[in-house]
């Protein structure tokens, strides 16, 4: 009955594989491809957030800060809704994180604002006590790498077709453009700043990394 | 008996010897009968698996095949022609119909989910809360106010409410002087009480100060003549006319829910909006907290 197929070892061996294999394609392909496209009302980082997310890579605030809220109540009663796959679909790379040392900041951006930011980023433990995180006033004079950032965007948008400049998208453009967008943004973030060099600083064109920082924890909703 | 009987048993011996060296000195017989089963269970094994391979040692060495060979072979490598058995054929297509059936029919659709099993957790905790704080009163009001405070409202506000040397609202007081010509200078429009919007400058100058020094120490006594423009909304006592605007005396539920509803933008930051964040009961145990550490 099926000597034509074994008189085949080698077309035999690749139908085989395809066979066995097709269970496993129908069970995790479909969905996975459904729960890795973005959820509705995710957008890409802008570039002053992207800037700020790499400030957050370069200081490893992902070793003790998770960002993924997981389905239960105790969590979602502290940190908000818990995380859906689709919430990642524009972060290269994503910033799980593996250890809550600190809290989780996947949605940080509903329940703390910028001039909380700005008095903890200074001296955490005065803002809350007995905290262990460390002082990071170095991030008040540091100068944040816009130009990385808008490399880095351009890379998503022409790589892997991260849909920058599309109909209520954040805007990317030319280097200039961009660059003009990004000190646009950061000034809105130094409006609610107290610290007076921080302000200065950005009114001359300058970018601290706290500003680009902040922007970014403040996208994370 | 042939030589590789012999063998065998001799393997048998051998085995079991190594056996009760490794294991003999752990047990006497008859001292407990679970040892001795299990003794009987590796007795069992070494022999069985040693005749069975035997057998097919043997059935190697010794068989020849019969049968009719089919046309196609490997490399010398015949195969015989044995036609597929009428009962198992019969299972094997069974099982290709039950899978059919099991893909598209009789799949479990109804099983565990993570997040089924978050949303029963939710109600449950839910139910649970209804039930344990239905008639909850003044002093548990307080006291769970409290905790929540902990939680939600102290990382900003401090452990003692105080605000933290100003890094936001001082909870045991109401507003300072600073706060409220900053009100009266920059109006507020965000909280969404029925009033409406406060809109800025409705007083100015030493009028506005009056106003303020009155307010922030603790409304006593006459109130000045400037109050006059706060008081058609603000109510001629700075209450708020039951929830119409807000008050300006003390932390009431109302004011406390509209904060906690839309966040707010003042004169020392911005608080966030927490809505959905607390339930009602949650809310009016915050305000009753508020109203019992009030000039601490």
């Amino acid at each position: 009955m099926f000597h034509w197929l074994e008189q085949r070892p080698f077309f035999f061996a690749v139908m085989l594989f395809l066979t066995i294999a097709f269970a496993g394609f129908i069970e995790i392909v479909p969905d996975f491809a459904k729960a890795s496209q973005p959820t509705v009302g995710t957008k890409p980082h802008t570039v002053l957030e992207l800037a700020g997310r790499q400030v957050y890579i370069k200081d490893s605030c992902n070793a003790c800060h998770s960002q993924l809220i997981r389905p239960f109540k105790s969590e979602t009663d502290r940190y908000g809704m818990y995380s859906l796959s689709g919430e990642y679909a524009y972060d290269r790379p994503f910033l799980w994180g593996s250890k809550r040392t600190g809290p989780d900041l996947h949605r940080v951006g509903n329940y703390r604002t910028t001039d909380w930011h700005e008095n903890h980023m200074m001296a955490p433990a005065e803002v809350v006590p007995g905290s262990i995180m460390p002082k990071y006033p170095h991030m008040f004079t540091n100068t944040a790498d816009i130009a990385t950032a808008y490399a880095n965007a351009n890379t998503q948008k022409s790589l892997f077709g991260v849909p920058y400049d599309k109909e209520g998208m954040p805007k990317l453009g030319s280097w200039e453009d961009a660059k003009a967008q990004a000190l646009k943004d950061a000034k809105k973030v130094a409006a609610d700043m107290k610290n007076q060099s921080v302000k200065d600083k950005v009114a001359k064109g300058k970018v601290p990394e706290i500003v680009a920082l902040i922007a970014y924890l403040n996208s994370l909703k | 008996m042939n030589s590789m009987v012999k063998g065998g048993i001799l393997l048998v011996i051998a085995l079991m010897a190594a056996t009760y060296f490794m294991a003999g000195d752990a047990f006497t017989l008859g001292d407990d009968y679970i040892n001795d089963l299990t003794m009987l269970g590796a007795v069992a094994i070494i022999g069985i698996t040693v005749f069975v391979s035997l057998k097919y040692i043997n059935q190697i060495k010794n068989d020849t095949a019969t049968g009719e060979l089919a046309s196609e072979n490997w490399d010398g490598i015949g195969e015989y022609t044995n036609p597929v058995p009428m009962g198992w054929a019969i299972i094997f297509i069974g099982t290709i119909v039950w899978m059919m059936w099991y893909l598209f029919v009789g799949y479990p659709t109804n099983q565990f989910s993570q997040i089924g099993q978050y949303n029963e957790e939710v109600n449950e905790y839910n139910t649970k809360f209804q039930n344990k704080w239905d008639n909850i009163d003044e002093g548990q009001m307080a006291k769970m106010g409290q905790s929540v405070f902990f939680l939600q409202c102290a990382p900003c506000h401090g452990a003692e409410a105080d605000g933290m040397d100003g890094k936001a609202q001082d909870l045991t007081a109401r507003m300072s002087k600073e706060q409220i010509l900053d009100v009266i200078k920059n109006g507020s429009n965000k909280l969404g009480y029925s009033m409406g919007a406060m809109p800025p400058g409705m007083a100015s100058g030493e009028g506005a100060e009056k106003i303020a020094t009155w307010i922030s120490t603790g409304m006593k006594g006459d109130a000045p003549a400037e109050f006059g423009a706060c008081s058609s909304c603000h109510g001629p006592d700075g209450k708020g006319m039951n929830g119409m605007a807000a008050n300006l005396s003390g932390y009431d539920n109302t004011l406390l829910s509209k904060v906690l509803e839309h966040g707010k933008k003042g004169s020392i930051g911005t608080m966030p909006s927490f809505k959905g964040r607390l339930n009602k009961t949650q809310v009016t145990a915050v305000s009753a907290y508020l109203q019992s550490i009030q000039g601490e």
